[in-house]
């Protein structure tokens, strides 16, 4: 044997494949299906884009959560102007009107929104968030301290965002009057937003662009040769059966992939362009939809080799495929209901969820507070809402369902990223390594 | 260990290497059964050097044959050997075997000559390599005219000879082509039957299977006869044919008078019967079929026989087996 025999086979093997992922290509780019399925996923995912166009440009009718607005006892004077200056919302002849000089009634739409949540307070820690009683209805409210300091810290009228104690996320404990009636455009928009680009990554694309792709793209990989008897020539070639397997598996990502890039392209650039914010483009964004591209390409890579080894199994092997798309189907549920269930980890799309949500919360690490603020909603007046008996913000509860922490907390957010693209890999290893052995044992007539 | 991006320069051979000395293809006592249903039996066979043809009837086992050859699918039981290898899971001798399939579907929508670039880069030339190899064969199948248009376009008999360039793209030792000449136009039999000739004087050891007669004899003389997944005959035609002219034949001739040229006839050697089955047909028995053919032309001219058909009815390939396995 010759000395450098390792790197011999090595260059040989390459121009294998690469004549091997060429025909693939080719053979893919002359059928119409490929071009079936890219068209009626580029408009199927344009057809779900619009609703998001839709819900960016409604306006939001700003509603005050406090009731603040309202002058209970018709002497001109909102309750929160009386509040704030420490006189009788309920007593006509009590009111600023009395001071020396008077002070004039506000309009009442001032105490509409008066007191937002501190955006910039809004970080990766949450304990950064202490609130701040814009509109001094809580500092200078003829109450005592003690109800000023309804839970129970060092400061009067703040906010605390601590974690749950048995559940996993963040609530809000909160004096009273403090942040109570938030900017709903603002959240509401930023909270429909960051929900949206998560679904629909997860949702639209991960699961099934993912599935659906692999399914009509690469079922027939192997078994459709076989079948038609074209897999002949290639057989008889001086080639593993699993160098076959794994050239045309690279000749099918050829074709799977710019689909996949395609759409996340696009949307991403529509959702970057109308999305919320002051400036001209979500450049932020853009990492989330990195992570979702990622996710949609190990989703194709993982199920085209596992629905292409099916079909090396067996002439129908697109029945087996069934009862695990079926599995996937609930698991990907799963990932957003309860996202630290162990069977997760016995999936495929539990893993690529977790590069989504693990890059989601790299990118914005103030999610959870964002999360739990919008949940708790400034807490309202304890009135009956306008939003139902909660006082939650519209979004923040589908954000709260949709965007899940990553699989392993005790990690940094891209160290996760990076487990679950190798775990993912580690999977379609496995399932090369037994279809490969399963092709090879296969008698081909 | 860096990826060949480049791919210039000759590809490199990898460490398998022939055996010396050995015959090309060996089967030593092979049997290849499907539940109950032998389709090979006792198969003991050595082949190297020239054209040798795989003779049998549909059924009789010729692609189960050549597809435990080319590892595609397992022998039951017995040894078979390619360049001294075991091909089954094992594709390295591949590389000095060029294998035609009977399956009559092809890539269709690809041309001629990106189909052959594309096999001869699977084993292992680079691109440049591929197309000068691409070339070649096109030459040598004559198709280079049409090298550009599409597979599918092509007659059956031009489709035949691409799938035949195809296996020729490594300059293989070894050719195996199954049932090349079936369904092809007389023109194109011609030159298939050429070609395959050709790379029996190159040198190549060279089977090609078939189950009419005359189109082996037209190619080669060394035959494998097989019969029932068994070998029936083994060896040179004309040993064959010998053995089957002492056996009873018939021929048919077709004329508007049969009475008048059996008179003439029946004085023949060799003839022990003459049969008029119908008023304007003659049949002929006789036990030296290759004689009777030698004299007939003069005995048609001399007499002035007017004569329409001359047809030897057992002459297929279905009544030499008949005759071998005596039952007739």
């Amino acid at each position: 044997m010759k000395p450098n025999n390792e790197v011999k086979a090595w260059s040989k093997a390459d121009r294998k494949a690469s004549a091997i992922a060429e025909f693939t290509l080719r053979q893919y780019k002359q059928k119409i299906s490929t071009w079936v399925i890219l068209g009626v996923s580029v408009v199927a995912l344009m057809l779900l884009m619009l609703f998001y166009i839709d819900s960016m440009n409604q306006e939001i009718e700003a509603v005050d959560n406090d009731g603040d607005s309202f002058d209970s006892d018709g002497d001109g004077y909102p309750d929160g102007q009386e509040r704030l200056y420490g006189t009788n919302e309920y007593s006509r002849d009590d009111n600023p009107g009395n001071f020396d000089p008077p002070i004039a009634p506000d309009d009442p739409s001032k105490w509409i929104n008066e007191d937002d949540f501190e955006w910039d307070q809004i970080t990766g820690n949450p304990e950064d968030y202490v609130g701040n009683d814009d509109d001094g209805d809580c500092l200078n409210a003829n109450i005592p301290n003690s109800q000023k300091n309804q839970n129970d810290n060092t400061k009067l009228c703040d906010v605390e965002v601590s974690p749950n104690r048995f559940v996993p996320g963040y609530s809000v404990n909160a004096d009273i009057n403090v942040d109570e009636d938030p900017d709903e455009e603002r959240y509401i928009k930023e909270a429909v937003h960051r929900a949206y680009v998560l679904g629909y990554g997860k949702m639209a694309l991960v699961f099934i662009i993912g599935i659906f792709v692999p399914l009509f793209l690469a079922t027939g990989l192997i078994r459709q040769e076989m079948t038609s008897g074209t897999m002949h020539f290639m057989i008889a070639k001086p080639i593993a059966r699993g160098e076959i397997y794994l050239y045309r598996l690279l000749g099918y990502l050829g074709v799977a992939w710019p689909i996949a890039l395609i759409l996340v392209v696009i949307s991403a650039l529509i959702t970057g362009f109308v999305g919320p914010g002051d400036s001209f483009f979500r450049f932020q964004d853009l990492r989330v939809w990195l992570a979702i591209l990622i996710a949609t390409w190990m989703a194709m890579l993982v199920y085209g080799a596992l629905f292409s080894a099916l079909g090396v199994m067996w002439k129908y092997g697109i029945i087996l495929a069934i009862p695990f798309a079926a599995w996937e189907l609930g698991m990907g549920f799963l990932s957003m209901g309860l996202p630290e269930s162990p069977l997760l980890k016995l999936s495929v799309i539990g893993w690529c969820m977790a590069i989504i949500d693990s890059a989601s919360i790299a990118t914005w690490p103030e999610l959870p507070t964002f999360t739990a603020l919008g949940s708790w909603g400034g807490g309202g007046s304890g009135e009956f809402g306008i939003w139902g008996f909660s006082s939650s913000l519209p979004g923040s509860d589908v954000l709260d369902y949709i965007g899940s922490s990553p699989p392993f907390p005790g990690l940094a957010p891209m160290a996760n990223v990076g487990v679950s693209i190798l775990v993912l890999l580690i999977q379609v290893a496995t399932i090369w390594l037994i279809a490969q052995s399963i092709f090879k044992g296969k008698e081909i007539e | 260990m860096i990826p060949d991006f480049n791919q210039v320069g000759q590809a490199q051979q990898q460490s398998w290497q022939p055996e010396q000395n050995v015959p090309a293809v060996v089967f030593n006592n092979v049997n290849k059964n499907y539940g109950r249903i032998y389709a090979l039996s006792g198969i003991n066979l050595a082949i190297s050097g020239g054209v040798t043809g795989v003779l049998g009837l549909n059924g009789a086992g010729k692609s189960t044959l050549f597809n435990i050859l080319i590892g595609k699918i397992k022998p039951t039981s017995g040894d078979v050997r390619l360049f001294g290898t075991n091909p089954w899971k094992n594709p390295s001798p591949y590389s000095k075997v060029g294998f035609v399939p009977e399956h009559e579907k092809m890539h269709d929508w690809m041309t001629a000559f990106d189909f052959l670039v594309t096999f001869a880069r699977i084993h292992g030339m680079t691109r440049a390599e591929a197309e000068i190899e691409a070339n070649r064969v096109l030459e040598f199948v004559n198709l280079a005219d049409v090298a550009h248009k599409e597979i599918g376009k092509f007659s059956k008999g031009m489709r035949q000879r691409v799938k035949i360039a195809h296996a020729l793209v490594n300059d293989p030792q070894l050719i195996i082509l199954d049932e090349p000449l079936q369904g092809c136009d007389p023109l194109a039999r011609t030159t298939i039957m050429n070609v395959i000739r050709e790379l029996g004087r190159m040198g190549r050891t060279v089977l090609v299977s078939s189950h009419i007669l005359h189109e082996i004899e037209r190619i080669t003389e060394q035959i494998v006869l097989l019969h029932k997944g068994q070998i029936l005959a083994i060896g040179n035609m004309h040993a064959i044919r010998e053995k089957l002219d002492s056996v009873p034949h018939k021929i048919s001739i077709g004329c508007p008078n049969p009475k008048s040229l059996a008179k003439d006839v029946i004085q023949l050697d060799g003839v022990y019967g003459v049969t008029l089955p119908n008023k304007d047909s003659l049949e002929i028995h006789t036990h030296h079929f290759g004689l009777i053919h030698d004299q007939l032309p003069s005995v048609i001219v001399n007499g002035k026989h007017v004569v329409h058909t001359i047809d030897n009815p057992d002459d297929d390939l279905e009544s030499v087996i008949g005759y071998l396995t005596g039952g007739f």
